[in-house]
């Protein structure tokens, strides 16, 4: 069953016969939400954006999209991959509270160099305040330094990075301690040129620490052997040691003997896998996104872990040893496996792919976005498999509500960001489709297509260590307190599916309208707290003694 | 609490249509609140006796919107009971929902609250929205970290006395035009930058108060050190001793939980908290936003302080004496006699609420009440251009009114709200003659004291009263006392 519900009255339609016990397969299943459902409006044509993902087997993975501001006006800008089809980079024109503007600009980059691009991530590797961009490129990854007006370089052979002739599929990085310049971690999935491939020939991820204090330059690699087919990765302080690790999801479909895994990273050794001696438990699913938010707020974090069937959800079993990284999955008890369409007729196993965690209603609490779509026609998997929008509440439970808030399309999701575009405080969510166009969605919050009608309160935070290395603050934690509550959002690069972002850090206040805000720095010491009123773009410099307020265009 | 229940209680309020489809499809028995479902008798012990739908009153004629304005003043005199939803044993006095750490064996207590059974058990000199005595003064705590404090010492809350009410709903109006100028004036400073490609200043001025300057950088960046007396978002916020609250409609809020654990549906309701009783009483929904709109409509329609005009012709003479003196040693520099008010339409909800007060965008059409309408607003004295001149002797800014050589008015040691605990709003004068005793604590029996004890800001005005001869200081004390509250 593929039918599209596209009217938000239709919606509407559609839940009260979901709240009235219907015939529904789906009715005995639902939950009510009782926090505010934000309706989003799908307007990538009308922006401006019209792009696919395309290509055949090997770009039935990626799709990804990285969101950050490469023209230096802080909107979030797009970078988008095509698969087969040239990746395309487009300005963001939208002003504050309007409709969604974007402008197609040429990448910079040649008609081979912009094809067969998977995913990208943002980063200023090179610390000059321009973002760049790790590019996961299909036999040869690129390191794109941002030029500026959203214009990049290969810079490649100016870094002395070796890009690959491997299938690329996730990325992260991470200034680690003392280093002027990231460590970038790029994990691959099948060996295409393996005897017997695909099955069982998974390709060793990367890591590249980089190899001089004075210039990004990355000559040599560390091989993080076994590789099981990885299709998210992301440095995380899991334990709260102020020493990340490498947490790496593979996909089983094509590994043998393999399993999901954390890479410890101590410093001036080669990394090293946790075994179940460390503690590290046997898990084998279709990995494809990590998420990763704490939420209890207890400074370990949790990680949502998207796959074909049941996410999972763990969190730290406070049962076991907590200097061990044993986890408990939670996602039942929380309501987050969204294993199957929650809507529809098709009741078949869901395929999960970007995830991340974001408030899009503004009531304080996080709400998990999952990127859905078969892989590309496998039978036994949900051919209808709209995306995910489950609402958090306050009994620490996640309520679905995806066709509801007007984001339950029949296309095949992979890559997503989910940024405010148009600044007013509610999120936006851009989604990558295979072989569909683009989808555009922007957060009208509690109002229709005519009318904006904001939610819960919010604050939108951007942190910057000017005149130092890593000046975007990868590493640091923001602490946001409101009342007795208190919220944090770590920033880093990777996770997702093939997918980035960079930029304000989002945050929903519910009915306070101001907050205390705090920030861990990278190299691990706090600032004082900031004191800022709700509904405002903040920014903070390391060493401010006050924030910077920042109010977005209201004309081009 | 079951399912149907909660979707009962989520979905009452009319802020949004999927909401109220779904109780409408749903559920084929109207909606009502539990205070409002047993039968009524005439010897009820509870005040909140009837629903006053919000749409009900939104474009109402005058005779509905007196009928509003009436509930709100049997709501603001009457005396609350459980029935009401009189009770938090779950949640403590904070503004934002918060949860008790631990049970409390006194519902009610003078410090941490509850600390009254009724509005007008504090603001009642003289007479019921009126001001207070010492004895009902307030203990303003957040109620985060100390929410049972009981005692007065001054780390765990600052004591305050009851304001008075009378000319509240123009000095609502003023805030909201002060706030849109000032706002207004943002837009433009930082359009200027972008335009121009090079920083600009704005020194913010509005009603003849400045408040300081910003500095917008052409990335649309704006630096908000200069600011002096106003939050760094610019909005005017008019209420309370310390002047941090924005409405009438977000300090009732406050006040109905704070004081009496009646909690309204739009802070403290399900779609914010997840559950319809976040207090733990056992009454749901306790207070619908058409019930706190006529406690906002009666108070906004409170009529203006005036000059007393029966004076005897000793004190007449004195007083206008006084007037011109109080004017010459500079109180009238922040004690402004009068402030020019464009639109004396008071709109509810307010176009300046955020989220937990309700909002504009949360209705089809506020409740309009135009205060030139109403008897007292027919006498205003308008200027040359036609705007209401309203006589409240002050600027709706906020200054540092304390220094070590004069602490009483500063003699707190939390600060409120982000505003430093020796920082103010500058008192309105009119009606003083009524509101005795003075000073932010209620603990200044004459006049002659809480002038004394301005220092900071007002030092130099201060030593000019001091310096002024006996018959001068009294002639201002005179004049003060012509100010009184309508009786």
């Amino acid at each position: 069953m593929t039918r599209m519900i596209t009217n938000p009255r239709a919606h509407l339609v559609a839940a009260l016969f979901l709240l009235g016990a219907t015939t529904s397969s789906h009715s005995q299943e639902r939950a009510t939400t009782l926090a505010p459902v934000p309706v989003f409006v799908e307007e990538a044509a009308a922006a401006g954006i019209d792009h696919q993902y395309k290509g055949a087997w090997e770009f039935f993975v990626g799709g990804g999209v990285a969101v950050f501001d490469c023209n230096a006006d802080r909107r979030p800008d797009l970078f988008i991959a095509g698969g087969e089809a040239p990746a395309a980079v487009y300005k963001n024109r939208s002003l504050v509270g309007s409709a969604l503007s974007f402008q197609r600009l040429p990448s910079g980059l040649s008609d081979r160099l912009e094809t067969k691009i998977l995913g990208a991530y943002p980063l200023d590797f090179d610390n000059d305040g321009i973002m760049d961009l790790a590019v996961l490129r299909l036999g040869q990854n690129i390191l794109l330094r941002g030029k500026g007006e959203c214009r990049f370089e290969n810079a490649n052979r100016d870094l002395a990075f070796d890009g690959g002739r491997e299938w690329t599929t996730a990325f992260s990085a991470l200034w680690e301690e003392e280093q002027a310049f990231p460590t970038l971690a790029f994990g691959n999935y099948v060996d295409r040129s393996a005897p017997g491939s695909p099955w069982g020939t998974c390709h060793d991820n990367f890591l590249f620490r980089p190899t001089s204090s004075d210039k990004a330059e990355y000559s040599d690699a560390t091989r993080l052997s076994p590789g099981y087919c990885s299709l998210s990765i992301l440095f995380t302080d899991w334990n709260r040691s102020g020493s990340p690790s490498l947490r790496v999801s593979n996909d089983r479909h094509y590994y043998r003997g393999g399993e999901e895994q954390l890479w410890a990273l101590p410093k001036d050794r080669p990394p090293k896998p946790y075994r179940r001696s460390d503690g590290w438990r046997h898990l084998k699913i279709w990995g494809m996104g990590i998420a990763s938010i704490d939420l209890n707020v207890d400074g370990y974090p949790e990680y949502a872990l998207t796959s074909m069937g049941d996410t999972k959800l763990q969190m730290l079993d406070d049962e076991a040893d907590e200097t061990l990284p044993i986890y408990r999955d939670i996602a039942f008890e929380r309501g987050v496996t969204a294993h199957r369409p929650y809507t529809g007729e098709d009741i078949r196993p869901s395929t999960g792919w970007h995830s991340d965690f974001q408030d899009v209603n503004n009531d304080g609490l996080w709400d998990l976005f999952i990127a859905k779509g078969n892989v590309e026609a496998m039978p036994d998997f949900a051919s209808f498999d709209p995306d995910n929008l489950l609402l958090g509440q306050w009994d620490e439970s996640f309520v679905e509500v995806g066709d509801i808030a007007g984001i339950g399309l029949d296309r095949r999701g992979r890559g997503a960001g989910i940024a405010d575009f148009n600044m007013d405080g509610l999120v936006d969510m851009v989604v990558v489709n295979r072989e569909s166009p683009v989808s555009l969605f922007r957060n009208i919050g509690a109002g229709d297509k005519n009318t904006v009608k904001p939610l819960g309160n919010w604050l939108a935070v951007e942190i910057k260590q000017p005149g130092q290395a890593n000046g975007n603050a990868v590493g640091a934690k923001v602490s946001v307190k409101v009342g007795n509550r208190t919220v944090v959002r770590d920033v880093q690069v990777g996770a997702g599916h093939a997918s980035g972002q960079a930029g304000f850090l989002h945050f929903g206040l519910g009915v306070s309208e101001r907050a205390n805000v705090r920030v861990r720095w990278p190299d691990g010491s706090w600032s004082h707290s900031y004191r800022v009123f709700a509904n405002n773009h903040v920014l903070i410099n390391r060493g401010d003694e006050k924030v910077r307020l920042w109010y977005p265009p209201s004309e081009n | 609490m079951s399912t149907q229940k909660s979707l009962l209680r989520v979905f009452s309020g009319r802020t949004s249509v999927l909401p109220i489809a779904l109780a409408a499809l749903a559920f084929s028995t109207p909606v009502m609140a539990d205070n409002m479902k047993a039968a009524n008798h005439p010897w009820d012990e509870h005040v909140l006796t009837k629903d006053m739908p919000f749409s009900d009153y939104a474009g109402a004629d005058s005779d509905a919107l007196q009928s509003l304005i009436d509930f709100g003043e049997t709501l603001f005199s009457g005396k609350f009971t459980p029935k009401d939803g009189v009770g938090r044993p779950d949640a403590t006095q904070a503004i934002v929902p918060t949860k008790r750490r631990r049970p409390t064996n006194l519902a009610f207590q003078r410090l941490a609250g509850m600390d009254a059974n009724s509005c007008a058990s504090c603001h009642n000199s003289p007479v019921a929205g009126g001001a207070g005595d010492f004895t009902a003064n307030v203990f303003v705590s957040e109620g985060f970290e100390s929410a049972d404090f009981d005692t007065i010492d001054p780390q765990f809350s600052n004591e305050r006395g009851t304001n008075a009410l009378f000319g509240a709903g123009l000095v609502e109006l003023l805030a909201r035009e002060m706030t849109a100028d000032l706002q207004a004036q943002r837009r433009s400073v930082l359009k200027e930058a972008r335009a121009s490609g090079a920083d600009a200043k704005q020194e913010l001025s509005t009603k003849g108060i400045t408040f300081g300057s910003l500095t917008a950088h052409p990335d649309g960046t704006l630096d908000v050190a200069g600011l002096e007396g106003v939050d760094d978002d610019l909005i005017i916020r008019p209420f309370g001793q310390k002047g941090v609250f924005a409405s009438l409609r977000q300090f009732t809020v406050n006040a109905l939980n704070q004081h009496h654990g009646i909690q309204a549906s739009e802070r403290f309701g399900a779609r914010w908290t997840g559950t319809d009783d976040f207090d733990g009483d056992d009454v749901s929904d306790e207070i619908s936003t058409g019930q706190v709109s006529a406690l906002v409509a009666w108070q906004a329609t409170l009529a203006p302080p005036q000059r007393r005009e029966d004076l005897p012709k000793e004190w007449a003479e004195a007083a206008s004496t006084g007037e011109k003196l109080f004017s010459d040693i500079g109180c009238a520099s922040c004690h402004r006699p009068t402030l020019p008010l464009e639109s004396s339409v008071f709109l509810d909800p307010s176009p300046v609420e955020n989220a937990g007060t309700l909002r504009t965008s949360e209705v089809d059409a506020p409740i309009t009440i135009d205060l030139a309408e109403t008897p007292w607003g027919k006498s205003l004295e308008r200027d040359a251009e036609g705007r209401l001149l309203v006589p409240l002797f002050g600027d709706l800014k906020r200054h540092r009114i304390a220094d070590a050589a004069r602490p009483t008015l500063g003699n707190e040691l939390l600060g409120q709200r982000f505003v430093a605990r020796d920082v103010f709003i500058t008192a309105e004068l009119w009606g003083i003659g009524s509101t005795s005793p003075y000073g932010h604590r209620g603990d200044l029996t004459t006049l002659h004291e809480v002038i004394d004890a301005h220092g900071g800001a007002a030092t130099d005005s201060r030593k000019a009263y001091s310096d002024l001869d006996e018959a001068q200081r009294q002639s201002i004390i005179a004049f003060l006392r012509s100010l009184e509250i309508p009786q």
